[in-house]
């Protein structure tokens, strides 16, 4: 162990040791992290296998290896990155390692192995321009990549202990304070407390008492956040050195680390850093012969989030339980034994250094003015790239989020990010353009906090959210103050009765009162935020809280006693997937039926077109297999069994003498009158079209649902009380007002979207140009062929893949080509549709906008158009095609099929808008969501009218909601009653069988090459045995809730109620 | 002296003395629950929180452990404090309604009734007990233990207390006591001498002038309901 006698000794060392490191530099170098996320992911197997290969092969003087800790890149580990060149290596399986070493020696990359970005396929040779790294300034985190943390030789190599050198050469500690007031460096551990302020309060109280102290918090007790840890555990001797010259600046001659007992590296790496600067004669007495006493012990947590809190910190190094005290006094006045206690974040700490060797004035000019430096995050949950990441304070969320996080891993959008812990809040993706700073997140309504940063998507539940928050911190409170103890508790109580939709609506406000008292009442900060989840999240999210409460849903399918099971929740229906699925797994084919048609009054056509939200959420596909074919097996049982076999209850002796106007003949308009007729009603429907059943019969073409099949599952709910009259169309033939001066008690409106929107470019009008609904319509009513030669469909949802695969199957056509302005991941259309499509032949040309209509003649010849890149994040979440400047085209066409979107018409619209009811900008008519109310009395509306375009069984449900609100209406009912919760009660004995594999059935279709010349059905049914088979992989969600149902119901009549 | 200003006026008070000492010197009332005199304030049960500093940036502290400073401007009926206030007695009533102190506070202040789940627990942790043992019996036989839910007050890893002289000193001091010892079951009692107390309020058929403060009120409830179920 090498002696120094004097400051100058110990710099003249330091010289050396960094001009003999150059030399070394030649060698090609392995870098492995090995912080405890890397250990977790292997690293420790990876340095094995590299030992054993170098040693095998006898490479030791060929190459080296620099195990570190953790570098901040978690989600990529167990990686190996190799000097020179930077080149990153992730994600390494141990087969990997000889190719990598080999790639080292020799100086190449292995492409194969290198990081490449996941979705853009590009190869990234050196790290420093992987997009994670590129936006990041690492300038305390970076520093853990060039050390082995448990040698002190490379702090020193890379110029550790020059600050401290500098200082003990010419102690002054007014002039450190100074330095580190100029930089403008605040408390790192959430408060954002100017740290050159403290120091300095510190110092004058130290110099009228015998002793002060230095305190290192450590107890990093945020779920999620892990920054701390990386330093202690990646770089112990930076911590030393900030401690160090701390110390001297405030005149503390002992120092504490305060760090949790579940960080065993970082202990381990600390203590042994400790021990060899102790060695050095860094620690201890007369360091360096300067005359300066410092020495640094460490003091365990035991497992109490409250105890990072100052003066709780401070009991619990006294001996004491872990309770916070009343401030003032301050710590800086009266801390540890009395005595003054200066207590910083670990990263407060490790920035010091920095600041010394860097000068005050140029640390300033990172971040902005008022936030200077950078903050180190824990970036985790839904997102691509998890890990901690250092960036400038004034980065905004979203370059944090999208840029350097890599957006979101799956299809899900990014709703949320929730900063600062427990004690922090929620900030929702409208506000990611808001700038990371101390300021602007308090004003949010979050805080900046210790650094932990939690994405979250659609399947996020902010509800659960709070709860799971509120549960930490109800267990997590000291309890001494009553408010924080049973306030915590009661939240937690009133949150857990939300997310089981046992609680009144009057508790959301009852919920937030007691938020803010428990805020203003506590004593300590633990109390005092622990209001910020519940806040926020009401603040931004009420909305969810509303269908939890209100609906009794949960829209993320997280609450499970909401959820029940996810098929029956996901239908808008609540058709009870899992009850026909047992059925036909128990062979009870018209039992199945029943399950179905209960909920469904179009099991057919719902079998043939439903873009089965079930499937999405099917337990089976969601826990990593795949979901159940739902639809297939409905279309089993659909083609099998009569719909007489369900006789629909009439609700009613006699008939009611109200009469109920529908306009239009859909999904919506048929759903609705099939209920009010069971309850009595007599219902007349306006139909614009000669023929009735809308979308389902005028538009969606017959070999995707064939023309008997609608016609009969119509008829089969037809009946004595409706009367449909065609060919009278709104505005045109009557108004809304003519119904009631003809005695209609109420008027549904249903109209649907059946007008395809313009394009809007030079030469839509000309021959050969058509829009999709009217090209569909004139095929599907009267037989015509509009489509001939080379058929160009702009487009990417389902009316661009119907107008698509109709013209594939017309006579003259040559070759159908879809045009899409976004990529193929990105199409709205049913992915099946697509595929089909393809199969047929038909071509999907991705990143295209047409912008001019070239003609001849008054007949389309070509069409210009632009590619396009994908630029920035736009509204709805995706990224905006953006034109690449010259790179315009043509294509050469003779018809053009206008998809882009539908809406209810302009014209239609305004005549419903005229009689005195509210309708939107783009072209809808304005509802309350729950009760189908327009804003006149006795009109209400349901289906593609209200939302725009959207699926049938919206369309169904709507209609039978509708029904429901106007049979009240109508008998003078409030419309809004309370929901009961939908979850799973018939019990079904489960059939007990051994699968052989758990993959999905194959639904198969006719042969392409053949089906694409006519109009046959392109689904096969599945045969008994496949059906079987597939109903037998259902796991059963529902009899988690059916099979105690018979006990739950024989203890509820036992137990007695108080109130 | 210390000059401050209670509720705008400006008084002047002895230094060191806390908020809550001012305050009631002057004739400013303040409810407390865990604070007596002669015992240390301790700041557990937040009701005797009081308004200070200036708008925007003005906070709550508990009066009975604030030491007064030159220049401090506190309010101690300001709307803050009355809905905090308000909201703790809602909570003190769904925790432990059958505490007499805990109702006449709650009548006082216009409590009549809580939106939360009905619990009846016998201690509401204000500590009172415990720092009557520690600093006028010299005992320091009780303490607290446990965090958040499971804190909880008793002896030393539960093991029967050689210190503890059965003064009944934490019995006399306990809010919560008040009205409940018949319900105690003896092997929880610290010392079971309440056991043999008989609370006025639960002989009702005895007084024909008992005010009751909750209509009904809890602890009539819950005897009606030991008389049925034939005691427990």
């Amino acid at each position: 162990m090498p002696q120094f006698n004097s400051v100058d000794e110990f710099v003249l060392y330091c010289h050396r040791v960094q001009s003999d490191t150059k030399i070394k530099y030649e060698k090609p170098t392995l870098v492995i992290c090995a912080g405890t996320g890397g250990q977790a992911s292997g690293a420790n197997d990876v340095i094995r296998v590299i030992k054993n290969y170098i040693l095998s092969h006898s490479l030791q003087e060929r190459i080296d290896i620099r195990i570190t800790g953790c570098q901040g890149f978690c989600e990529m580990d167990p990686f190996i990155v190799v000097e020179p060149g930077n080149h990153l290596y992730p994600k390494l399986k141990m087969t990997d390692i000889p190719r990598v070493i080999e790639a080292a020696l020799q100086g190449y990359v292995d492409e194969e192995l290198i990081y490449k970005e996941p979705h853009r396929h590009k190869c990234y040779h050196s790290q420093n321009d992987i997009p994670f790294f590129k936006k990041q300034n690492r300038i305390i985190l970076g520093v853990n990549h060039n050390l082995d943390p448990i040698r002190i030789i490379n702090y020193i190599e890379i110029g550790g202990y020059s600050a401290l050198s500098t200082i003990l050469s010419k102690p002054d500690p007014d002039w450190i304070i100074n330095e580190i007031t100029k930089s403008g460096l605040r408390g790192r551990g959430g408060a954002g407390f100017l740290t050159g302020k403290k120091w300095e309060l510190a110092r004058k109280n130290s110099l009228k008492r015998k002793q002060s102290f230095i305190v290192c918090n450590a107890d990093e007790g945020d779920p999620g956040a892990y920054m701390d840890r990386s330093l202690l555990e990646g770089n112990p001797h930076g911590i030393i050195e900030g401690m160090l010259i701390a110390g001297i600046a405030i005149g503390a001659t002992k120092g504490l680390i305060y760090v949790r007992s579940e960080y065993p590296l970082a202990i381990k790496h600390t203590l042994i850093a400790l021990r060899q600067a102790s060695d050095f004669g860094l620690l201890g007495k007369n360091i360096l012969n300067t005359g300066i006493d410092f020495d640094i012990e460490i003091v365990r947590g035991a497992g109490a989030f409250v105890c990072g809190e100052e003066t709780a910190l401070i009991k619990s190094v006294e001996g004491y339980r872990g309770e916070p005290r009343q401030r003032p006094p301050y710590p800086i006045e009266k801390g540890i034994n009395g005595y003054p206690t200066c207590i910083n974040n670990v990263e407060t700490l490790a920035n010091v250094p920095i600041i010394i060797n860097m000068g005050a004035k140029e640390y300033a000019k990172i971040g902005v003015p008022g936030n200077t430096g950078t903050k180190i995050f824990s970036l985790v949950g839904k997102i691509r790239n998890t890990g901690l990441v250092e960036v400038p304070l004034g980065t905004k969320i979203h370059e944090v989020v999208y840029d350097i996080g890599g957006g979101s891993p799956t299809k899900a959008k990014i709703k949320a990010v929730q900063t600062g812990g427990p004690s922090g809040g929620c900030i929702p993706a409208s506000m990611f353009d808001l700038p990371i700073d101390y300021e602007s997140l308090t004003k949010a309504g979050s805080i900046m906090g210790s650094g932990g940063m939690i994405v979250m998507d659609e399947n996020t539940c902010m509800v659960d959210v709070a709860k799971y928050f509120m549960r930490f911190l109800k267990e997590e409170s000291c309890g001494k103050c009553f408010t924080c103890r049973k306030g915590t508790q009661r939240m937690y109580e009133i949150l857990d009765d939300i997310s089981k939709g046992n609680a009144p609506l009057s508790h959301l406000d009852l919920l937030e009162e007691l938020a803010l008292v428990v805020r203003d009442t506590s004593m300590c900060g633990l109390g005092q935020s622990a209001a910020n989840p519940v806040l926020s999240t009401l603040k931004y999210f009420r909305k969810e809280y509303e269908r939890h409460i209100i609906d009794k849903k949960c829209d993320a399918y997280v609450c499970s006693n909401l959820v029940g099971a996810p098929c029956q929740s996901a239908c808008p229906l609540g058709t009870e997937a899992w009850r026909y699925i047992a059925h036909i797994s128990r062979g009870e084919y018209e039992e199945a039926y029943i399950a179905i048609r209960e909920a469904n009054p179009f099991p057919s056509v719902c079998a043939r077109v439903c873009d089965h939200p079930c499937e999405k959420r099917c337990r089976s596909g969601t826990s990593g297999g795949d979901p159940i074919a739902i639809r297939a097996l409905k279309r089993f049982i659909t083609d099998r069994i009569d719909p007489m076999v369900y006789k629909p209850k009439r609700e009613y002796l006699i008939n009611r003498s109200e009469r109920i106007a529908i306009i239009g003949s859909g999904p919506a308009g048929l759903s609705a009158a099939h209920y009010l007729s069971l309850k009595g009603y007599n219902i007349t429907i306006f139909e614009a079209e000669p023929q009735y059943g809308g979308m389902l019969s005028c538009v969606i073409p017959s070999y995707r649902l064939p023309r008997e099949v609608i016609m009969r599952e119509i008829a089969s709910i037809l009946d004595e009380n409706i009367t449909i009259k065609c060919n009278a169309a709104l505005g045109r033939d009557f108004s809304i007002d003519d119904l009631f001066d003809k005695g209609y008690n109420a008027v549904l409106v249903a109209i649907g979207a059946h007008q395809s929107k313009p394009l809007l470019i030079e030469n839509e009008n000309i021959e050969g140009v058509f829009p999709s609904i009217v090209f569909l319509k004139e095929f599907n009513m009267n037989g015509r062929y509009l489509a001939k030669g080379k058929v160009g469909v702009i487009g990417g949802g389902n009316s661009a893949i119907d107008a698509a695969r109709v013209a594939m199957r017309q006579k003259d056509v040559e070759e159908v080509t879809i045009l899409y302005r976004r990529t193929r991941e990105e199409m709205p259309a049913f992915e099946e549709e697509i595929e089909a499509a393809i199969q047929e032949g038909i071509k999907i040309q991705t990143l295209i906008t047409p912008t001019r209509i070239l003609s001849e003649a008054g007949h389309i010849k070509a069409l210009e158009c632009t590619k396009n890149e994908l630029g920035d994040i736009d509204s709805s979440g995706r990224r905006r095609p953006v034109p690449i400047k010259g790179s315009e085209f043509t294509i050469d066409l003779d018809t053009l099929i206008v998809a882009i979107s539908e809406d209810s018409g302009k014209d239609v619209i305004s005549a419903v808008h005229a009689c005195g009811i509210d309708t939107t900008n783009w072209n809808t008519v304005q509802v309350d969501e729950r009760t189908m109310e327009t804003s006149r009395k006795g009109v209400f509306a349901a289906g593609d009218v209200t939302t725009g375009p959207n699926t049938v069984v919206d369309a169904i449900a709507a209609g039978k909601r509708a029904a429901l609100m106007i049979d009240r209406y109508l008998r003078d009912i409030p419309l809004n009653q309370p929901v009961e919760k939908k979850l799973p009660e018939i019990y079904i004995e489960p059939v007990q069988i051994q699968l052989e594999n758990n993959r999905r059935i194959e639904t198969l279709r006719a042969p392409a090459e053949w089906r694409k010349r006519n109009f046959a059905e392109v689904e096969v049914a599945l045969s008994v045995e496949e059906a079987t088979k597939e109903a037998l992989r259902c796991m059963r969600c529902d009899l988690e809730f059916t099979k105690n149902r018979e006990k739950i119901n024989a203890q509820e009549k036992e137990v007695v109620v108080y109130d | 002296m210390i000059n401050i200003y209670l509720n705008g006026l400006p008084v002047q008070v002895e230094e060191g003395s806390t908020i809550l000492e001012a305050a009631n010197f002057y004739g400013f009332p303040i409810p407390t629950l865990c604070h007596m005199e002669g015992l240390s304030p301790y700041g557990a049960c937040r009701l005797c929180v009081v308004e200070i500093g200036e708008e925007p940036n003005s906070r709550l502290v508990s009066s009975c452990t604030y030491i007064v400073q030159e220049g401090l401007r506190v309010r101690t009926a300001s709307s803050r404090v009355l809905k905090a206030r308000k909201m703790i007695l809602e909570l003190l009533l769904a925790t432990c309604p059958q505490s007499k102190i805990i109702q006449d506070l709650a009548s006082a202040h216009h409590v009549t009734q809580q939106r939360f789940r009905q619990e009846y627990e016998d201690c509401i942790l204000c500590g009172l007990c415990v720092r009557m043992c520690e600093e006028q019996m010299m005992a320091k036989a009780i303490g607290f233990s446990g965090r958040g839910e499971t804190r909880a007050i008793g002896v030393p890893f539960d093991i029967k207390s050689d210190i503890c002289r059965q003064c009944g000193g934490c019995i006399y001091v306990c809010p919560a006591c008040q009205l409940r010892c018949t319900y105690i079951t003896p092997e929880k009692a610290i010392c079971g001498g309440c056991a043999n107390l008989a609370p006025p309020c639960v002989e009702s058929h005895a007084f024909d002038d008992m005010m009751c403060y909750m209509e009904p009120c809890v602890a009539c409830e819950i005897t009606k309901l030991d008389l049925i179920n034939g005691g427990k």
